[in-house]
């Protein structure tokens, strides 16, 4: 909404002409008409029909008697959705696992892509440029996969007899997990060791995009300032540290939200890989969406649970036009 | 004293690092390499294997005995007409490319070129668009989708998304650094103003419709959740809801399924190898995800 209104009034500091001239309205309005009537019936009335369902116990299999199927026996409860999540119920406490699962892989993922993807760039620059878009290219491979079949092909890299990882744990001469899966009693440093293996697959699946905008990002540092730093003794980390991540700060920020808002909605590598197990261990939010409104029938319920999932979201954005205009006053 | 012997000492520093830096940093760009490709390499060689050579411990890396059979195997189950499943992910993805650039470009030469009473409003709505997740509205969605009897049809995966928000963002922008007097030049010639996108601004969008086009192509074709809750016919399934159906079918043949996902992932990696300089620019440009 910020960015809306700085984009809008940067675009037209001076205004050329005042309307559209006599033969264009046709063409504009043509055009624009069908296209916002499709963006109401598509994107603005889903927006907020969310909402009203969020504030009924709604199920498509009821018949209400009001508009929408709503009213009678899909009542309309106020906030009781919302209410019932901080309750005692089944329901509510899987939707709090699953809220705390989905923080927890989001900022894991966070955290485990950033030391790679940030290092990682820093090295694929430094080589000549023939080999530097070769190494691009194949890092980038994994994102454009089929997600579905990244998530069947880890499940079985994490296989525990024949699996890749086992083996390779074997080799060096470890004892490997009983299984990386299903057991719930397994955890690596008091994370669920599903979880590491999902986050595990998830970075390996993802890691290309923010490799690549860093990679794009330090091209653009001026060689001026590396020199600069060089003469000044400044190499390895300390050019690291001091030019090349303060210098990186506006892109850091980008990435850190886009790989934030999009960890929130992971689905089908947890769907695929674990479905959830075990024990709900991995469940996430988009999956508990998913199961209530499409399984269970339960899409008040689901409807509040993805509005969670949008102030979520909202909260990342929010906070990062907050951070990035504190940069631009400064 | 610093300035000193920082001056002699810096060359010394970095001719002694050097060959070392660079050793390691090719060792760890190696590595990263590795890591990325051989689970590819992993899952094909599995699928070339006979089922007796996988169950066995420790397993191979490469096939002692390489055989075509999974291949054959999928290709010969009449429950598996897999021509009619790439003919439903190419149906939907093609439909969904075509439209979005078309929707995309219209509006985003439209937002750049012309002034209009409201603009900043309705442009203002595209930019929030932007910001909603689909899973946020997929409920609602879906309910308008039943209100149409669109369920469980390859056009309920088409239409709900024939407009996209960043689509038409992406296209602006592009559009924007576009040369006025070519648009006016072509006016005065007597181009409609239709005449003028189709003939004159279309024609200069290449590479912008080629990244916007490519990035649409590879998300709709990788979907799942939106197929997932709309098909119910095994027909009319995509490809990813194809791969876990006949996983589900064989969960312990691992020649089988992986097979099966070398099957679909490797449309998309041929796409990938064609394109791959756009793609990787176009992630660069826009930070598209």
């Amino acid at each position: 909404m910020t960015r809306a209104a700085i984009v809008g009034r940067a675009g037209e500091p001076r205004k050329e002409r005042t309307g559209l001239r006599p033969g264009q309205h046709a063409f504009v309005w043509g055009s624009l008409i069908p296209i916002f009537l499709y963006l109401g019936v598509f994107a603005l009335f889903p927006m907020i029909w969310v909402v009203v369902l969020s504030f009924f116990n709604y199920s498509p299999v009821r018949v209400g008697d009001g508009p929408l199927g709503l009213g009678g026996r899909n009542p309309f409860i106020g906030f009781g959705n919302f209410v019932a999540m901080f309750g005692t119920t089944q329901a509510a406490q899987l939707f709090r696992t699953a809220m705390m699962n989905t923080l927890l892989f989001a900022v894991l993922v966070l955290v485990v892509n950033l030391a790679i993807t940030l290092p990682l760039a820093v090295l694929v620059e430094s080589v000549h440029e023939r080999l530097k878009g070769f190494f691009r290219a194949i890092y980038f491979l994994p994102t454009v996969s089929s997600a579905v079949a990244v998530a069947i092909m880890w499940g079985y890299v994490f296989h525990p007899q024949q699996g890749l990882i086992n083996n390779l744990i074997k080799l060096v001469g470890l004892t490997p997990p009983r299984s990386w899966l299903t057991d719930p009693n397994a955890f690596f440093l008091g994370v669920p060791l599903a979880m590491v293996a999902v986050i595990i697959a998830y970075v390996w699946m993802d890691f290309g995009y923010n490799l690549v905008i860093f990679i794009a990002a330090l091209q653009g540092i001026p060689r001026e300032i590396r020199d600069a730093a060089h003469i000044d003794g400044a190499t390895g980390w300390a050019e690291f540290r001091r030019i090349t991540v303060p210098l990186l700060r506006p892109t850091l920020l980008l990435v850190c939200t886009l790989t934030m808002i999009s960890s929130f909605q992971v689905f089908v590598i947890f769907q695929v890989m674990t479905s959830g197990g075990p024990q709900n261990q991995t469940r996430s939010l988009t999956m508990e969406i998913y199961e209530n409104a499409f399984r269970y029938q339960a899409m008040g319920w689901a409807s509040s649970i993805s509005l969670v999932l949008f102030a979520m979201v909202l909260l990342v954005t929010l906070v990062q036009f907050r951070v990035l205009r504190t940069d631009w006053e400064y | 004293m610093s300035t000193v012997q920082l001056t002699t000492r810096a060359p010394h520093h970095r001719r002694s690092s050097r060959p070392l830096a660079r050793i390691l940093t090719y060792a760890i760009l190696l590595l990263g390499l590795a890591v990325t490709l051989v689970p590819f390499i992993w899952i094909l060689m599995t699928s070339l294997k006979p089922a007796s050579e996988i169950v066995r411990i420790p397993p191979t890396f490469f096939p002692e005995q390489w055989t075509f059979n999974s291949y054959q195997t999928i290709f010969a189950d009449p429950k598996v007409p897999l021509a009619r499943f790439y003919l439903n992910s190419t149906f939907v993805a093609v439909a969904r490319v075509a439209i979005t650039l078309f929707t995309s470009s219209l509006a985003g030469y439209i937002f750049a070129k012309y002034t209009f009473r409201g603009k900043n409003l309705l442009f203002g709505f595209i930019l929030i668009q932007l910001m909603i997740p689909f899973q946020v509205v997929m409920i609602p969605a879906y309910l308008i989708l039943v209100q149409l009897r669109l369920i469980d049809s390859l056009w309920g995966l088409v239409i709900p998304s024939m407009v996209d928000a960043f689509g038409i963002f992406l296209m602006r922008q592009f559009i924007s650094t576009f040369p006025n007097d070519l648009i006016d030049a072509a006016r005065i010639d007597g181009a409609s103003e239709f005449g003028v996108y189709r003939r004159v601004v279309m024609p200069n969008l290449g590479a912008p419709l080629a990244t916007l086009g490519i990035f649409t192509f590879m998300a709709t074709w990788n979907d799942y959740l939106w197929p997932l809750i709309v098909i119910t016919t095994h027909e009319k399934r995509t490809l990813p809801l194809l791969l876990t159906w006949y996983t589900s079918q064989h969960s312990q043949r691992y020649d089988l399924t992986m097979a099966a996902s070398i099957l679909v992932l490797l449309p998309i990696l041929v796409v990938y190898i064609f394109f791959q300089r756009w793609i990787v620019r176009g992630v660069a440009l826009t930070g598209m995800k």
